[in-house]
């Protein structure tokens, strides 16, 4: 009897608290992209996505594709709470383009405080996210804001940088303090980044506005040391970047120095510290650190800078501990976007000019696998938005390489590719 | 922190639509000038104006002045409304006035949501405001000083200047503020602007204001700059 009535007590406080929870006004937000696209290559093959030797997405030819179907969905709380949810599709382009795929890109819980009286603010994000680096692609769905392509950087980042882990954040902010400038200073521990570096050593540095999604598998070029018999015959044929192979937490670090109205600088710090002897089921750790450099500077009303670097290495080993690839790399681009605004009267017009350099050595004696690139590309996008969401583009991007694996399948080591690119995109 | 939307709102679904703000007109900022007291002229015998001047003695519009009685004189009484609006992602006016116990209506006239804060530890206040919704939860009974911002975005930024007078008014294009005075006598005379730079971003003078007075303000040094309101930034971008 008295069972009962704690039981039915227990049920009228649980009725009483339900509505409480309800009335916490959650606000739903879904947003995304839609990028249908016309792609005119020349190339010397195929793309880098299906395991070809180019470095763009797709490979010679003429392909027509939805190149990103991606939605970006999230739940805010009035508490400063937030879910996130984003979600990425690819469907196959004609052509040779690979098959469709379809997945989640991110998913993670974030909370941001409101400053304090000295103008300190805390924000922590839990969950699958990417580090904060590319100055490009912060659009809906991790689009790339101004051009079509990413920069091979963060092409790279959308390839093989993901990270599963806890982000915390603060920023002081120059309003309350009386400054001009904002500063803020994150760190990240994360696991499930330890094979990110292979595919980056395998097609070197690419084009295109590809994301892996989770748990998805990445082809790469054939090469002689994957042959029986050869120091990476034990490499699986296809490579997963979000796997946590040696239970070692790895961490990123950044800092950034924000002008007020002016732009931004800021530096930071990734090491998956990943042992890179350790192998599961032929998917190798790969120990890969980087340093990159941002800025982002209004040169005036009209004129805008965005500046990237980045350079690291990554080192994979036999089980014996003999380094099998370790290597050097580089990547970085400048680039100048104008809003035609004075000419035309209005801000529909916008133009992007982006000139990247890209590098990677190999310092190992690996036969069989070289890893050494050296290359250039251009890209010249402009845009029209033609109405609130529609956007028009045109893009044209060369790339020149000197890449010694080509010779592998019997392809030039120097290689020009150009692309031509029409696009509409929507954003919901 | 809640307090209008803990108990008042439901679950508000709603597929935000877009971020299309219409252009700001720096002229809009200025038009808004909230004058509590009508301008009054110089023939009127107990309207007293304030000038101020820049460093280089040329007028400055859009800084605030106030008189507050110092022997008991009668003044007005008023119930106003004060309206500060979010628009095209900031502050509309970037300042506002307000005397104590007003009412102000916080109004986000864009499409998105805004998450307006104040970090003062004496005047603490935030609370999020969804796309056409007006907010008056937050209730200034004191003088206060209330810098603004928005937790969404973070170069937004306004004032509220609360103040224990009807007499309040902004500065014109030339300078001027006028005030018509019930009762004539001592007041303090204050000249307010968060971008002065002085002790309290403020000059103050304590004076008999007779009838048709002028008094005139001259800054000792040039004003800070005031923040641009603006990211030039694409409207599309997955940020919070």
């Amino acid at each position: 009897m008295i069972n009962t009535g704690i039981k039915s007590l227990h049920l009228l406080l649980l009725v009483a608290c339900l509505p409480m929870q309800v009335v916490i006004a959650a606000e739903y937000n879904a947003h995304g992209i839609l990028d249908f696209r016309v792609n005119h290559i020349n190339s010397s093959g195929q793309g880098y996505l299906t395991g070809g030797q180019g470095k763009l997405g797709l490979g010679d030819g003429v392909h027509f594709s939805a190149a990103q179907i991606g939605a970006d969905l999230s739940v805010s709380w009035d508490n400063g709470l937030s879910a996130h949810g984003v979600f990425n599709a690819y469907p196959e382009a004609t052509g040779d383009g690979e098959k469709s795929a379809l997945g989640l890109t991110e998913i993670y819980l974030k909370y941001r405080s409101i400053p304090n009286s000295a103008g300190y603010r805390l924000q922590t994000k839990v969950g699958l996210f990417y580090p904060e680096i590319s100055l490009e692609n912060n659009a809906y769905a991790w689009a790339s804001k101004d051009t079509l392509d990413s920069s091979t950087l963060n092409t790279w980042i959308g390839e093989e940088i993901r990270v599963v882990g806890t982000e915390i954040k603060v920023t002081r902010l120059g309003r309350i303090n009386n400054d001009k400038y904002d500063l803020s200073f994150s760190a990240t521990a994360f696991i499930n980044n330890d094979p990110a570096g292979a595919l980056l050593a395998w097609h070197g540095w690419a084009i295109s506005n590809r994301q892996t999604l989770w748990n998805e598998q990445r082809t790469f070029p054939w090469f002689p040391a994957r042959e029986d018999g050869k120091n990476l015959a034990g490499q699986a044929h296809k490579s997963d970047p979000f796997l946590e192979l040696d239970n070692r937490v790895g961490y990123h670090t950044r800092g950034e120095w924000k002008l007020r109205g002016k732009g931004s600088i800021s530096a930071g710090y990734y090491d998956n510290r990943a042992i890179p002897y350790k192998v599961v089921d032929g998917q190798y750790g790969w120990r890969t650190r980087f340093y990159h450099l941002e800025a982002r500077w209004r040169l005036s009303d009209n004129l805008s800078l965005t500046a990237q670097y980045l350079s690291g290495d990554t080192l994979m080993q036999s089980k014996e501990k003999e380094d099998v690839v370790n290597n050097d790399y580089a990547s970085g681009f400048v680039a100048l976007h104008y809003n035609w605004q004075a000419l035309v009267a209005n801000k529909k017009h916008k133009s992007t000019l982006r000139v990247e350099d890209f590098s990677v050595t190999d310092n190992d004696k690996t036969e069989g696998d070289d890893n050494n690139e050296d290359g250039q590309a251009l890209t010249f996008n402009h845009s029209y938005r033609l109405s609130k969401q529609w956007f028009l583009s045109a893009e044209f991007t060369v790339i020149d390489s000197h890449r010694p694996a080509r010779s592998y399948s019997v392809q030039p080591v120097d290689l020009v590719e150009t692309q031509w690119q029409f696009a509409t995109r929507y954003f919901l | 922190m809640l307090k209008h939307s803990l108990f008042f709102r439901f679950f508000v679904i709603r597929f935000s639509l877009l971020r299309f703000g219409l252009p700001i007109f720096s002229a809009l900022i200025f038009t808004f000038a909230s004058t509590s007291v009508q301008a009054c002229t110089k023939e009127d015998p107990t309207c007293v104006q304030v000038q101020v001047n820049n460093v280089k003695n040329q007028p400055l519009a859009n800084m605030v002045v106030y008189l507050e009685p110092l022997a008991n004189q009668v003044v007005p009484q008023q119930n106003k409304t004060v309206e500060i609006s979010q628009h095209s992602k900031s502050f509309i006016p970037y300042i506002s006035v307000s005397q104590k116990s007003d009412k102000v209506n916080f109004v986000n006239k864009d499409d998105i949501t805004h998450h307006i804060y104040s970090a003062d530890s004496e005047n603490k206040f935030s609370f999020k405001i969804r796309s056409g919704e007006t907010d008056s939860s937050t209730h200034f009974d004191h003088a206060a000083e209330i810098a603004m911002g928005c937790n969404i975005h973070d170069w937004m930024s306004g004032y509220l200047l609360v103040v224990d007078t009807p007499y309040f008014a902004k500065t014109d294009e030339q300078g001027v503020a006028s005030f018509t005075l019930t009762e004539l006598g001592k007041y303090r005379v204050v000249v307010w602007h968060p971008q002065m730079r002085a002790e309290n971003n403020r000059m103050i003078v304590e004076k008999e204001l007779l009838s048709a007075e002028i008094t005139t303000f001259t800054l000792q040094k040039a004003m800070d700059d005031i923040p641009v309101q603006t990211s030039d930034d694409f409207d599309f971008i997955s940020d919070y």
